[in-house]
């Protein structure tokens, strides 16, 4: 058994290396061949660009709003996109965050619950929601897809049966700094989301769980026949995205001072594009939690700069259904290349 | 044989981005005969095949199709021309039915105005072709109730209804049993007295010279050789795929222990009431026909699936497995028969793979895996396995089909296992990592590991062997020693609950 027999394989691989340039060159080429980093590229053009039109984009105030945007889309989007490695979608995202604003509002506002217990318990809530989907995604076999569905009908109804279809009001000061404050100038939703990049970066990079996340994802047959317990981690990816959700809904409620029962209608579709613009695979098992934030932040962007450049609002959602088309095609034509 | 051949290929070239596939191939192919096209992994059989039936474009080079120079375009056109390929994966519609799919897209109608088909003249029609194929198909039945090889049977047929005079063939025995073979090769020798060509490919060398009156070898995108039958024997066949001497079935004796494996009475999931022993350093092989409950029987006994009834005994303890898990924990390891499908994360790098079922045991505080670890444990394998990959960081989707199996292999070793279940541990990879995966194997009996080897290649069941239990119809129907071990045995303890006609209750897909 020697190495002289080295099959195809390592022929083929070989032949590889030769047409692929080395150096600098072949370096700046596989960098650019990198999803992370080709979407990096564009986020900064459209920076660039968008402040050449209007010098304003880069203020201080409107750089405030973006990064704000960017944190609340980004934290959606990483939830989401949990359930997206697993090979699933998560359907609630938009429902769960309107359903967290309004409990959150509804246990403070309504119910004169102290918020030091109102928070972990809308939290909870959604811990839960996100625990019934996974439950019926791995126990019965049931693509997220569906169960996802029935809770974005449902939990949306429960937001206005809970408000009667008007807006809670009036949350306290204390509680809207999640949504408004900041610490030394960097808006609070910001840190939340840069620690949730950071600890999902940490989870999904060097712990066994995480790895597991994608084994689960790219091959589920292949990582339940290696012992891996892949039904606690297709639940555990559900019950992130949920609590992902209801967290988006907590702070924005605290940005606009009330729980608004039609938040975050249609948000799925923000969290999903970016995912996928970021470099996650419908398929499942393929992605980064960098990418997912690059994603959230050219979504952002565009929506900022759509504002900035006064595009009508009506626009907005056509523009961001544009770029998840490009970003499936791109996203099938990759994996069929591959084939 | 006529000297006017029916195809010939000339100065065929094709490069893919970094692989030159096809280098200056010639070769043809005359009326009436059968040839068989073989090579590893990646010597462009495929390749070929596929620039001829219109599948991939040809970088340089002629095809001549009845003396006239063709290039067709896509498979269609191909069609059209009148070569045909019955691929590995089947092209028929399964909720139609047999005879719909004969005529598919070629309907005889009835008041044409209204388009209406004439279902009792494509009926009559239907019938006759298989009848005249010699093919046992009911032309009413679906054919997703069909076996794989009755579904085979039919695209044969529809092809030659279509007047191809080329059938080209690519690996179309993969998934038959040895009876379901016969009757292909049956029927490729009845396709071949009406004057139709073919060119088969197959893994199976056995098959190919038993089949071909001529075959051509190829290795690294060009041919190599090509022999008429009377002077190609397996010995040398191989020797020129390979490019060196290799040793089949390279099996030693062991030293055999106490029993490792127990199980008794297992039943589930078409499996009845199945008992079996492995011992320590033994190779015990599980043989049977395609769908004799044989992957079914491994899967039970490491909680795949849910059992109904029986007991396993690992070490002489029963041990309660539920979950493949739980069978990792005591040292029951699964090399399943599909590495792609259930083996191997594609998209994760070799390291990752070999340690995927002991990730947990390598991590640490938070969880968190000790890098380290993982590289030292999956270098380890590499070097023991002699895995050819150029890094631990390779993306298993890029290695050839002998090297994913060994890091299949390498995956369970890492989880040092007492007994190795292997489902067609050498199935579609080449006779150079063939012969290794052997050889690993007899190291690992050695070593005093219990393995049973699920295999429908009766050559090396017989050929790695310390004793093989026969199954047929999800019960144990036989047990041989290694010393009266014959392939009349095994294949009649196989088949003792069949007869003609009624096999697994599906359709009996031959002529006999």
């Amino acid at each position: 058994m020697g190495k002289a027999e080295t099959s195809t394989v390592s022929r083929d691989i070989a032949a590889r290396r030769r047409a692929a340039p080395t150096g600098l060159v072949g370096f700046l080429g596989r960098l650019l061949r990198t999803t992370e980093v080709v979407m990096f590229v564009v986020v900064v053009s459209f920076v660039v660009l968008s402040t050449i039109i209007n010098p304003r984009f880069l203020g201080l105030d409107n750089a405030k709003t973006l990064t704000r945007d960017i944190a609340i889309l980004g934290i959606a989007a990483i939830g989401e996109g949990f359930a997206i490695l697993t090979g699933n979608i998560d359907l609630s995202v938009g429902s769960l965050y309107g359903l967290g604003g309004v409990l959150i509002a509804y246990f403070i506002v309504t119910r004169g619950m102290a918020i030091s217990i109102a928070i972990p318990l809308t939290l909870f809530i959604g811990l839960v929601l996100g625990l019934i989907h996974g439950l019926f995604v791995t126990k019965l076999k049931m693509h997220g897809f569906l169960i996802t569905l029935v809770t974005m009908g449902v939990a949306r109804g429960v937001c206005l049966v809970l408000t009667k279809g008007w807006p809670i009001i009036d949350l306290p000061r204390a509680y809207t700094v999640i949504g408004q404050g900041h610490i030394f100038n960097i808006p609070v939703p910001v840190i939340i989301f840069v620690t949730i990049v950071a600890a999902t970066f940490f989870l999904l990079r060097f712990t066994y769980i995480g790895r597991q996340i994608y084994a689960a994802g790219g091959n589920i047959e292949a990582a339940r026949l290696s012992g891996v317990n892949v039904d606690n981690r297709i639940i555990l990816c559900f019950v992130i995205s949920a609590v992902c959700s209801s967290l988006v809904g907590m702070i924005q409620a605290g940005r606009l001072t009330l729980g608004h029962p039609g938040a975050g209608s249609g948000y799925e579709l923000s969290a999903i594009t970016a995912c996928i613009v970021g470099g996650l695979s419908f398929a499942g098992g393929e992605g980064s939690v960098l990418g997912i934030a690059i994603g959230a932040a050219l979504i952002g962007v565009l929506q900022n700069a759509m504002i900035m450049l006064n595009v009508s609002p009506y626009w907005h959602q056509i523009v961001i259904g544009m770029v998840l088309l490009l970003a499936i095609v791109f996203d099938y034509v990759r994996r069929r290349r591959r084939v | 044989m006529e000297s006017q051949p029916l195809l010939k290929v000339e100065h065929i070239s094709k490069r893919f981005p970094g692989v030159q596939a096809l280098d200056d191939v010639d070769f043809e192919v005359y009326p009436g005969e059968i040839l068989g096209l073989v090579g590893e992994n990646g010597a462009g059989k495929s390749t070929l095949i596929k620039i001829v039936s219109g599948v991939y474009s040809k970088d340089q080079g002629q095809i001549w199709f009845r003396g006239q120079m063709v290039e067709p375009r896509s498979p269609q056109e191909a069609q059209m021309m009148g070569i045909s390929t019955i691929y590995q994966e089947l092209a028929l519609v399964p909720h139609l039915s047999v005879a719909e799919n004969l005529f598919l897209n070629r309907e005889p109608q009835r008041l044409p105005a209204l388009g209406m088909v004439d279902f009792g003249q494509m009926k009559r029609d239907a019938e006759a072709i298989l009848a005249d194929l010699g093919v046992q198909i009911s032309p009413d039945r679906p054919v997703k109730e069909l076996t794989v090889a009755g579904q085979q049977m039919v695209e044969i047929a529809k092809a030659v209804s279509r007047h191809a005079d080329l059938v080209l063939m690519d690996e179309p025995t993969s998934a038959l049993s040895g009876k379901e073979v016969d009757a292909l090769f049956a029927l490729m020798q009845r396709l071949k007295e009406r004057g139709v060509s073919l060119v088969f490919i197959s893994h199976r060398l056995e098959e190919v010279l038993q089949v071909v009156d001529r075959v051509m070898v190829m290795r690294d995108g060009r041919r190599v050789e090509t022999l008429p039958i009377a002077e190609a024997t397996q010995a040398e066949v191989i020797k020129l795929m390979v490019g060196r001497e290799v040793t089949l079935f390279p099996k030693e004796e062991a030293q055999i222990g106490t029993p490792v494996l127990e199980v008794r009475n297992l039943s589930g999931n078409t499996v009845n009431n199945v008992s079996l022993t492995v011992h320590r350093g033994e190779i015990v092989g599980l043989g049977g026909l395609v769908g004799a409950g044989r992957t079914e029987v491994a899967r039970l006994i490491c909680g795949a699936d849910r059992r109904t009834s029986g007991q396993v005994l690992v070490d002489g303890r029963v041990v309660d497995i539920q979950s493949p898990g739980d069978a990792l924990q005591h040292g029951i390891g699964f090399v399943p028969e599909d590495r792609k499908l259930h083996g191997l994360v594609l998209g994760m790098d070799v390291k990752e793979n070999i340690t995927m079922a002991i990730l947990r045991r390598i991590s640490g505080w938070l969880a968190v895996i000790h890098a380290r670890k993982q590289r030292e444990i999956a270098e380890q394998y590499v070097n023991a396995l002699s895995i050819a990959t150029p890094s631990l960081t390779q993306l298993a989707k890029n290695l050839s089909g002998g090297t994913q199996q060994k890091v299949v292999v390498a995956k369970w070793l890492s989880a040092r296992p007492k007994v190795l279940i292997m489902d067609e541990p050498t199935r579609g990879i080449d006779v150079g990592a063939k012969a290794e995966v052997h050889a690993i194997m007899t190291r690992l009996a050695k070593e005093g590991i219990g393995i049973l080897m699920i295999s429908s290649e009766m050559p090396e069941l017989i050929g790695m062997s310390d004793r093989v239990v026969v199954m047929c119809q999800g019960r144990v129907t036989g047990e041989f020693q290694h010393e009266e071990l014959t392939q009349e045995n095994v294949v009649a303890c196989a088949t003792q609950f069949l007869t003609v006609g009624t096999e697994s209750g599906q359709e009996n897909t031959g002529a006999d």
